[in-house]
């Protein structure tokens, strides 16, 4: 029979509250709210430990930002306009906290991991984060969840090399622009082809610079690409790319928004994919990592699909077979 | 779009009687391929370039007596004897397009600007032409992206998707109309914007398809 190995999911109900101005726009509060629905009501629900994500501290954020930017951020919050440098990255008066709490996610999660409090943490925030770069807001990001998360767990418990697997739809360029010369962290991502998609970036020829040469690994996907698409590219790109870097830590950008019913991209995922995607992450969690796994939320607009390929990537992450 | 504001300035120029090894020497530490030769009042009569040189050296296969034969006769020899004559040039109100058609038409790498009075004002390459088109196209662009629509052979295509843009503040940098397959129009346009819900929105207010792949 099945059995599922405990999850911890990082959030904060203050993640609400982040309000980006109704209308059309993607990233709402209804994103996160639709996960927990149908955590509640999975049969993972006993597995699963809450968490609340703390703030983190100015210097962890620091790491990646800089201080101007997060001056221009609150102030602009606080002035009460609605929107950070394109009309995209809408915000509310407390949405810089918020952006703080919602970077505080992974940093909460690391320490649960290394304290040998968690195996498996899934940091369901919000806004996401795998397109801010240290001054620029982009694609309804603000901080780099993701890139201050790696930089915490190298910088306090001296994990030196570090791998983000980010098979959001998107390039998350803002990863890329941290780590593109840092031999420490391999970036690796998997997303639609950056002539058809947001954010344009992520092209194959992109592999690292200077030092970091041969330590970023994009690989771009045609629109229309489907699981078996997806699954070829990890089995011949991805996975001899981390056999070859054997990282102590892994960090998952988990993003939804490549499922066929997601508007935000061409990509043609099913929600099965996500659960072999888990079993995949766990695998190489095992493998390299002692089991140790992070996964942080990006994308995923489509609030049913999102809901249920969460549910699956735990799933997959989670499971054990017994006999 | 005018070559004016994208041209080279000023043109690095050789004059005719300027010996090779010293043209070659420009050539090799500019990392230029090509340079115009001019009067002694700056006006075109010629372009040198990097394969009109290696042309007049000498093979390294040669055996090493003809080697020297030839190396001490190029040192010798003017830019006047080895240039080209038949030159493409551009003026100051040349267009992009036309720099395009120029530089495909002549196979050339690059085209000296020159006034009125042939006096060479600057130098276009095939590298500037690319760098221009790509800020004209806003290729590379970061936080854009490119949409492709189905024509759907209704009136005014082109009109209707600028207007619903514009009125709901989408901005894009590149519109363009194509024949696809079956003689039916593919419209490319690039959108800088991450709201793709408001994009598909747009486009189903004015009927318009968007193609997935």
């Amino acid at each position: 029979m099945t059995h599922f190995n405990p999850i911890t999911l990082v959030s904060h109900k203050h993640y609400l509250e982040h309000d980006t101005g109704g209308g059309e726009h993607p990233e709402v509060p209804e994103r996160l709210l639709a996960i927990s629905e149908q955590l509640k009501k999975s049969p993972l629900c006993p597995v699963l430990v809450e968490v609340d994500a703390r703030e983190p501290e100015r210097q962890d954020v620091l790491a990646f930002h800089d201080e101007s930017y997060l001056y221009r951020f609150e102030e602009t919050a606080l002035s009460g306009k609605t929107y950070l440098g394109h009309p995209d990255n809408q915000i509310c008066f407390d949405s810089y906290q918020i952006a703080l709490l919602s970077a505080g996610g992974g940093i909460t999660g690391i320490d649960l991991l290394e304290n040998n409090n968690a195996d498996l943490v899934f940091c369901l925030v919000r806004p996401p984060g795998h397109h801010a770069e240290s001054s620029l807001p982009l694609g309804f990001c603000f901080f780099n969840n993701a890139v201050i998360a790696a930089k915490y767990w190298q910088k306090k418990y001296e994990r030196e090399k570090i791998v983000i697997i980010d098979w959001d739809a998107h390039h998350g360029n803002g990863i890329q622009a941290a780590f593109e010369e840092d031999p420490s962290v391999l970036y690796i991502s998997i997303h639609e082809h950056p002539t058809f998609s947001f954010p344009g970036t992520g092209h194959a020829e992109d592999n690292g610079m200077g030092p970091g040469t041969g330590t970023t690994l994009n690989v771009p996907l045609r629109p229309g690409s489907d699981d078996t698409v997806f699954l070829q590219a990890m089995e011949r790109l991805v996975e001899p790319a981390l056999a070859d870097f054997r990282p102590d830590r892994i960090i998952v950008s988990a993003g939804f928004d490549g499922h066929i019913k997601d508007d935000m991209s061409g990509l043609s995922y099913s929600t099965d994919l996500y659960e072999v995607i888990g079993r995949k992450m766990a695998a190489w969690a095992s493998q390299y990592c002692q089991g140790k796994l992070l996964s942080i939320l990006e994308g995923g607009y489509h609030l049913e699909s999102l809901a249920e390929s969460v549910e699956r990537y735990l799933q997959g992450m989670a499971q054990t077979t017994q006999g | 779009m005018y070559i004016e504001r994208h041209m080279i300035t000023p043109a690095l120029t050789v004059k005719p009687d300027t010996l090779l090894p010293e043209v070659k020497e420009i050539l090799t530490s500019h990392k230029f391929r090509h340079l115009p030769v001019v009067d002694h009042d700056n006006r075109l009569i010629g372009m040198i370039s990097d394969r009109d040189i290696r042309s007049a050296y000498p093979s390294s296969v040669l055996e090493e007596e003809k080697r020297r034969t030839i190396l001490d006769e190029v040192s010798k020899t003017k830019v006047e004897d080895v240039m080209g004559s038949k030159i493409f040039s551009l003026s100051p109100l040349s267009t992009l397009d036309d720099a395009l058609h120029l530089l495909s038409r002549g196979k050339v790498g690059l085209l000296p600007v020159v006034d009125e009075d042939r006096q060479v004002i600057g130098v276009f390459s095939v590298q500037d032409l690319m760098k221009a088109y790509k800020n004209l196209y806003g290729i590379g662009e970061k936080g854009s992206f490119l949409i492709a629509l189905e024509d759907d052979g209704q009136p005014k295509p082109l009109t209707r998707i600028v207007r619903v843009l514009e009125e709901m503040q989408i901005s894009f940098s590149r519109l363009s109309r194509v024949k696809g397959e079956n003689n039916k129009n593919i419209i490319y346009l690039r959108v800088q914007t991450f709201n793709i819900n408001l994009i598909h929105k747009a486009f189903k207010e004015i009927g318009m398809k968007i193609i997935k792949d």
